[in-house]
């Protein structure tokens, strides 16, 4: 057989020490989902948890690598008479003992913390902001209970307080996730799981769904943002505030259009129907049972799951969760580009199947490019 | 329930020599096979070493097709907003690639390696159930033709390799995909428990003389340990498939959550089996590195009892682990943290056997084979592996790293860097005696190499893409979140990991051609290296006694009893031919049989029909039942004077090693 | 290494003559096989009792458990389960005194009182079925239906292994020891009526 020289496992080793080195150190910084940025106090918690446990598990790596390469220069074999052989030691029970006991008192180390954290993060809160998280197939619906305000994709609470955020799902198993706030906790159908949160600053953070729910999964984004005590006001103001009908000839065509089209669907609060009345979807032929509610799109940054931008990235307005996204920051090309063939922008399962007839996913309404204009000018002024 | 203990011997009930039935007078409506060469002796077989090799090459097959999927997925993610894959196609391959990995590549690949090695290790003559052996190998094979049938009627399965529901019910994953899953998992679970049956029965029932529990070869025992896993573990999938498949074929109610059904009873059932199952794919490579590091370290294995109890402590604690998987499914804390502190506790004889193989190289003279290579790579990439499990367990600090890229990167750097490592080691190591050709050890570490570096950028730049918020299962990421350059990466990562493959197999076509094996090309320790290479039918001329642990070891050199000086006294050579010397007479070895191989074809047939057509679905269990009388039906022997190997049976009794099997 | 004596060469093989062939446990390989084979069962009927224990409270849309349960015709039925365990004990009594021919005689009764069993849950379940519990009506139903039918179909398993091996006594074609394999039958059909008794206590006499 072939035996190596030394030389050249000195060389490789240090190569992969050094590419090691270069893992560690070379994370990006532009990461708004990373985990070791926690922005609020419960993912704080879990980072204080994690990262000394991180370090543990380096030294222990290190300790491992220690011995490894030390085994391997130390007892290579340095020549070739095979008929020598090194004395036969089978064992030592002390040594064994030694070796059984120190990771398991390590191991009680670790999770007399981890024990704490738990039951920490799982104290219910004291008079929090409630806010219920509703996954479906591929979109997140959060109401804020006893307000009536219901939003989608994109999820606002004040800072400095701490959430309650209730966790279900309408149709199969999601689970909801703002890296930098908190842990994920899964939204299980026919169950109601809480996870607080809390952002210490104002500010915008992104979370996504993390459990496999099917063809548009990596779809199912979701965008969280703490507004100061004062905007969080103004925000549950504008999202209650009566339903305003629109004034120019564009966007009143737009309306019937949404009436006719989408509020089948759709809700728009306050929008009447030919007979009078508030149109409310029942029915909806969604297997969730549910559409995004559009009644204030323009508060939003993003639609369609929170994947694609409704303001345009470029755009300089602030505060428009408050005021709304202002028309000329309207990303109008992706708005209509969804309008012309939805599940061309994403993939999803449109097709009616079933008894009652339910799909998943917005269908191609065959919209002409008139009606979306309209549409279009409608939503616009759905501040 | 009564054991009646029956007096031996018992008299007239017993099979009377003139009642035996040979071929002649046949029973079954076929005489059994005997051709020994040709492609009818390798479909007919019952020999475990001709089985163990059918299990290899089949399962081989699937890891290039498990790898070609993976690189494609690396392919889809080199850049943000991949455009290679569909999102149907891209959720399809990742399941695959999981089921495929797992259930087509690793636990039959371990299955090769405790076919062929567990009878020559304990010094049998072939298994305890022959017969049930081919059965459960064509069952394998059946499961996974059957698995890739889905793409040529209604698509391959979608939901993921743990398939939660109700994503996997008929309402979310609408086309066949997921019922050729559930029933392809169901046939190859009828593999995986008759085949534990078989390797418990023999370890148990059939070691040689003096070789007692404790005195067995360490991968005997590791296989030993996996087969009770399967054992247990299997009902429990087993009941979660019928379900699944129940609702998804019948309409029955069991993820319906409009009625009232709780998602959760599918996770409970799934990983009550799936935890266990990770044992079951690391151990047989604990196993085989256990093997692997004396020999090319010349020592025993430091504290072989500790390595025994610590593979057996696994064991037990790996059915206490299971809702670690849950810790963001919403337990409570209560739950969470018992099992915390369970999950963190197994870290505790994994570790033991982590040092215990540093400590049987401590000392040694180490040389460096490949095979040293891929145990040494498993020692150093498991313990990343294990680490990083370790986070896991740490509940808070989990449900940030759960079903991130930091989990896929934990489980590939134990089930490549522990698993795969292990059965490469075990080919280097074995090769010479399975096909008594060696491989080119040049060649060989290449690949080592390539596949080290290749397997630490797939999977190193993982924990970071994971922990900076990288869900798994996506077919696309955005750009900007900082995602790009790891998964680039990983991408040309993978594509190292594969050449480092190709090199192998190309290694294994060339060796055919390679040159002869000697007798004991390692100086090894183990009882299956006192044969020829390869080992002939019967295994080994005469059974030898016995004495200790590393009996061929003990056999070469003997221990000065003032120095402590090992001095070798015999060539393997030497000891074989002793053993030729006292061939036993009357080595009746098990027929071959028609049978196995018709009883398992009748359950793909079967699942066809469940899914498609009842009339087809009848015709399977038609299959099945005919085959199994067939079966019970059979002479007990070929006729004698077509066993090659038995020159003077014709006076002997027609026998089989068991009446069943 | 501790020195033991045991001859170089076996005394021993394990293809050895005779019927019980030499192992190192001394219990047989088809009795061993067949014990593991019912641990492992354990776990099916576990997980299968496990999920009818979740949803047996779960009807909605459909019958109740109290309902549809008819308690002395199930229990009537049990009893005529536990008595061909008695007539099984009876035929691997007689099996191991040598006495085949009374052997026969209990397995058939075995079988018989097994059929019985068979056909009153075949009744049973078509009664369940006129009352409105199909098998997609709830999450009961569903786990009802497919725990006691996954059972009933191990009794007919059972039975079937029962007559065919009367057969094959009769034509003696039994390779092997007899009255082990009818001890080994013998396992199996107690096992499943062990399985029967806790059944039987948790789904019918417990109420939900």
């Amino acid at each position: 057989m072939t035996r190596t020289p030394g030389s050249r496992w000195r060389g490789r080793y240090l190569a992969l020490v050094a590419g090691a080195l270069v893992l560690v150190t070379g994370c990006a910084s532009d990461a708004p989902q990373d985990t070791f940025k926690p922005a609020g106090p419960y993912a704080q918690k879990i980072d204080n948890l994690a990262r000394p446990v991180f370090y543990i598990a380096g030294v222990v790596l290190v300790l491992v690598f220690a011995a490894v390469l030390f085994v391997i220069f130390k007892f290579r074999q340095r020549d070739d008479d095979a008929n020598k052989v090194p004395h036969q030691l089978h064992g030592n029970t002390k040594l064994e003992v030694l070796w059984t006991i120190a990771p398991a008192v390590l191991l009680v180390g670790v999770l007399v913390p981890t024990l704490a954290t738990v039951f920490d993060l799982a104290r219910k809160p004291k008079d929090p902001i409630q806010i219920t998280a509703l996954g479906q197939q591929w979109w997140w619906e959060f109401q804020y209970p006893g307000t009536g305000i219901v939003t989608s994709g994109e999820m606002v609470f004040p800072a400095g307080q701490t959430v309650l955020v209730t966790v279900s799902s309408r149709d199969v198993i999601h689970s909801f996730w703002f890296p930098r706030l908190n842990g994920k906790r899964d939204a299980v159908p026919g169950r109601f799981q809480t996870v607080k949160i809390q952002a210490d600053k104002p500010g915008e953070y992104w979370g996504q769904c993390t459990e496999f729910c099917g063809l548009s999964h990596a779809n199912m984004r979701m965008r969280a943002v703490a507004l100061s005590p004062a905007d969080w006001e103004r925000w549950q103001a504008n999202q209650t505030a009566a339903y305003a009908a629109p004034t120019d000839t564009l966007a009143k065509a737009g309306e019937a259009q949404f009436a006719a089209r989408c509020a089948s669907c759709h809700q728009i609060n306050g929008l009447l129907g030919t007979d009078g009345k508030p149109i409310i979807p029942r029915d909806v032929p969604q297997v969730s049972g549910a559409a995004p509610n559009l009644s204030h799109l323009m508060s939003r940054s993003t639609f369609a799951g929170a994947i694609f931008d409704l303001k345009l990235p470029e755009c300089t307005a602030t505060n428009t969760e408050v005021t709304g996204t202002p028309v000329e920051c309207l990303n109008r090309s992706a708005l209509a580009a969804w309008l012309r063939n939805a599940p061309g922008q994403k993939p999803m399962v449109p097709e009616l199947k079933g008894d009652p007839p339910k799909g998943r996913g917005m269908p191609n309404l065959n919209l002409t490019e008139q009606q979306i204009q309209e549409l279009i000018a409608y939503l616009s002024t759905r501040k | 329930m009564a054991i009646i203990e029956r007096p031996q011997p018992s008299g007239p009930l017993e099979l009377a020599p003139a009642a035996v039935v040979t071929s002649r007078q046949s029973l079954g409506v076929f005489h059994r096979p005997t051709t020994e060469s040709g492609w009818r002796s390798w479909l007919f077989t019952v020999d475990h070493k001709k089985l163990g090799i059918m299990y290899g090459v089949v399962a081989m097959f699937f890891f290039v097709v498990g790898g070609v999927e993976a690189l494609f997925i690396r392919l889809q993610l080199a850049a943000p907003n991949g455009k290679i894959l569909s999102a149907q196609t891209y959720n399809e391959l990742f399941t695959t690639h999981g089921t495929t990995m797992i259930f087509l590549f690793v636990m039959p690949m371990a299955a090769a390696f405790g076919n062929y090695l567990v009878p020559l290790q304990i010094g049998a003559r072939d298994v305890a159930f022959p017969r049930i052996n081919a059965f459960g190998f064509w069952c394998f094979l059946g499961g996974g033709i059957f698995l890739y049938l889905s793409p040529l009627l209604g698509g391959l399965p979608d939901g993921g390799w743990f398939a939660y529901a109700p994503n996997t019910g008929p309402i979310f994953s609408p086309t066949h995909g997921m019922d050729f899953w559930t029933l392809a998992l169901l046939i190859t679970g009828i593999a995986s428990l008759t085949g534990s049956l078989n390797l418990i029965v023999t370890i148990l029932n059939m070691r040689a003389p003096g070789m007692t529990m404790m005195r067995m070869p360490i991968f005997t025992w590791m296989i030993l340990v996996v087969q009770f896993l399967l054992v247990f573990a299997i009902p429990v999938i087993t009941v979660a498939l019928v379900l699944l498949s129940f609702q998804r074929l019948y309409g029955a109610t069991f993820f319906n959550v409009e009625q009232g059904a709780d998602p959760l009873l599918w996770q409970h059932l799934f990983w009550i089996f799936g935890h266990p199952e990770v044992y079951i794919l690391v151990l047989p490579s604990f196993g085989i590195v256990s093997e692997v590091l004396p020999v090319f370290s010349r020592k025993p294995l430091f504290g072989y009892p500790f390595v025994v109890f610590s593979g057996v402590a696994i064991g037990f604690m790996g059915w206490g682990v299971w809702a670690h998987h849950m810790f963001a499914s919403g337990l409570g804390p209560i739950s969470v943290a018992v099992f915390s502190a369970t999950t963190m506790f197994i870290a505790v004889p994994t570790g033991v056997k982590i040092i215990n193989w540093i400590a049987t190289m401590w000392g040694g003279r180490l040389w460096f084979t490949t095979s040293m290579h891929y145990a040494i790579g498993l020692v150093a990439m498991f313990t990343i592996g294990g680490l990083s499990g370790v986070t896991h367990a740490v509940s808070p600090a989990d449900t940030q790293q759960t079903d991130t890229y930091y989990i896929v990167a934990h489980f590939h750097y134990v089930l490549f860097g522990g698993a795969v490592f292990g059965l490469f080691a075990g080919f280097f190591y074995w090769w010479p005696k399975v096909f008594g050709r060696m491989l080119n050890e040049r060649l060989g570490k290449v690949g080592f190499w390539f596949m080290l570096v290749g397997m630490n950028l797939t999977f190193g730049p993982m924990h970071i893409t994971g922990l900076q918020g990288q869900p798994r299962r996506m077919y696309r990421y955005a750009d900007g979140m900082g995602f790009n350059f790891w998964n680039l990466v990983a991408t040309i990562g993978a594509f190292t990991l594969a050449l480092g493959v190709l090199l192998f197999i190309i290694n294994a076509l060339k060796s055919i051609k390679g040159p002869k094996a000697p007798l004991d090309p390692w100086d090894a320790r183990s009882y299956e290296w006192m044969t020829t290479s390869p080992p002939i039918a019967e295994n080994f001329a005469s059974i030898p006694a016995v004495h200790g642990l590393d009996e061929f070891f003990h056999r070469k050199y003997e221990e000065d009893e003032v120095t402590g000086q090992l001095t070798k006294v015999a060539t393997a050579e030497e000891i074989l031919a002793d053993q030729e010397a006292h061939r036993e007479a009357h080595i009746h070895m098990p027929s071959m049989s028609y049978w196995p191989l018709v009883v398992a074809s009748g359950f793909p047939i079967l699942g066809l029909g469940l899914i498609f057509n009842t009339l087809l679905a009848i015709i399977g269990a038609a299959v099945i039942v005919g085959g199994i009388f067939g079966w019970a039906l059979e002479p007990p022997t070929a006729p004698e004077a077509d066993q090659g190997n038995d020159p003077d049976a014709s006076g002997g009794t027609p026998k089989e090693l068991a009446s069943v099997g | 290494m501790a020195d033991i004596t045991i001859p170089k060469a076996a005394p021993v093989a394990h293809d050895d003559h005779g019927v019980g062939h030499y192992t190192s446990t001394g219990l047989s390989n088809n009795k061993l096989a067949m014990w593991l084979f019912l641990g492992s069962e354990c776990l099916l009927f576990g997980g299968l009792i496990s999920t009818y224990m979740l949803y047996r409270g779960r009807f909605q849309g459909g019958p109740s458990p109290e309902q549809v349960y008819d308690i002395p015709f199930t229990s009537i039925s049990s009893f005529v389960l536990l008595m061909s365990s008695l007539t099984m004990v009876l035929a691997v009594a007689s099996a191991n005194r040598n006495d085949l021919r009374n052997a026969r005689v209990w397995l058939l009764s075995t079988a018989v009182l097994g059929a019985t069993f068979v056909g009153g849950q075949v009744y049973e379940f078509t009664a369940f079925y006129r009352e409105g519990l199909g098998f997609t009506t709830s999450l009961f139903s569903s786990s009802f239906y497919t725990l006691t039918g996954f059972h009933g179909v191990h009794v007919t398993a059972g039975i079937i292994m029962i007559v065919v091996l009367v057969a094959m006594l009769n034509k003696d074609k039994v390779h092997g020891h007899k009255a082990e394999t009818i001890e080994i039958v013998g396992l199996y059909w107690h096992f499943v009526d062990i399985v029967w008794i806790v059944i039987f206590t948790l789904v019918y006499l417990i109420p939900a």
